[in-house]
């Protein structure tokens, strides 16, 4: 029985060291950044869409939304498609290196919520 | 693609399967409901199961409400390991790699090894018992470890997303 409360403290006591893939936990909300530039791939894809983004400075990795979700709010696969122009606005990550996740995008002249 | 994984997770998740339930507008939600919906009714057949071995709800037939339980807990079982595969595929080189979910893993390991042993040993004793008759302390405990387990496994499960 010891050994099952260790079990549930452990995980529970993970979030030092984490790991982090794309936890939202992990996203610094105190600093948003607002990425503009030509998209140089893209990936509609479940659980979640990610395009990279050609900025000023360096090549973002920008984290959208579900595709069903993107769908439903009228983000179509073409308007994030590879090629397109798209403005994120969003949050930095604490954790991976040039990556954001958007909380709006515009794209195609349509400004959308990913959340 | 995680190309740091063991390779058999990266073609899975690289694999047309994967690509499919990634790419599909319905399948990566629809395993998503499934695997709540499944976890819902295993956690309900599995609360009472082991409530009652725990010593609860005595005034039912032990033996009864085991035999009645368990046909939902290996239905909802059935539908978590079906949805968790599909939610697995199309992140395989990543999931794998997590260590909550490795925790995870681990604990289920743990869940079944004691569904086997409650099976092979403990279970005929309850059979025939009647309503309202003390169960052995073995049988009592072995409902409280399955109980604090599966909590842990579903604690786990969702914990994946945020390590």
């Amino acid at each position: 029985m010891k050994a099952f409360v260790l079990c549930l403290a452990a995980t529970t006591g993970l979030s030092a060291a984490a790991l982090a893939h794309h936890g939202w936990g992990s996203y610094d909300a105190a600093n948003p950044v607002t990425v503009t530039g030509p998209i140089v791939t893209s990936k509609f894809e479940n659980p979640h869409a990610t395009v990279t983004v050609k900025s000023a400075d360096k090549v973002w990795t920008v984290t959208l939304a579900p595709t069903s979700r993107m769908l439903s709010r009228g983000a179509t696969a073409e308007m994030v498609a590879q090629g397109k122009t798209i403005s994120a606005y969003g949050y930095p990550s604490t954790v991976e290196k040039d990556e954001m996740r958007a909380e709006r995008i515009t794209a195609d002249g349509k400004t959308i919520e990913m959340r | 693609m995680n190309e740091a994984a063991p390779h058999i997770f990266v073609a899975l998740e690289g694999s047309g399967l994967g690509a499919a339930i990634r790419q599909s507008r319905y399948a990566y939600m629809a395993a998503n409901v499934g695997h709540v919906l499944s976890l819902a009714v295993f956690a309900g057949a599995v609360g009472i199961m082991d409530t009652r071995m725990a010593g609860a709800l005595r005034a039912t037939a032990p033996g009864q409400v085991l035999r009645l339980a368990r046909r939902f807990a290996i239905l909802g079982f059935a539908g978590l390991v079906l949805s968790g595969a599909v939610l697995f595929t199309a992140e395989a080189s990543h999931v794998i790699l997590n260590p909550v979910f490795q925790i995870k893993l681990g604990l289920i390991a743990l869940g079944l090894l004691n569904v086997a042993a409650f099976e092979i040993f403990l279970a005929p004793k309850v059979r025939k018992l009647k309503p309202l008759t003390p169960l052995p302390q073995d049988v009592r405990a072995s409902g409280i470890a399955s109980l604090i387990v599966w909590l842990c496994v579903a604690a786990c499960g969702r914990l994946i997303a945020y390590f």
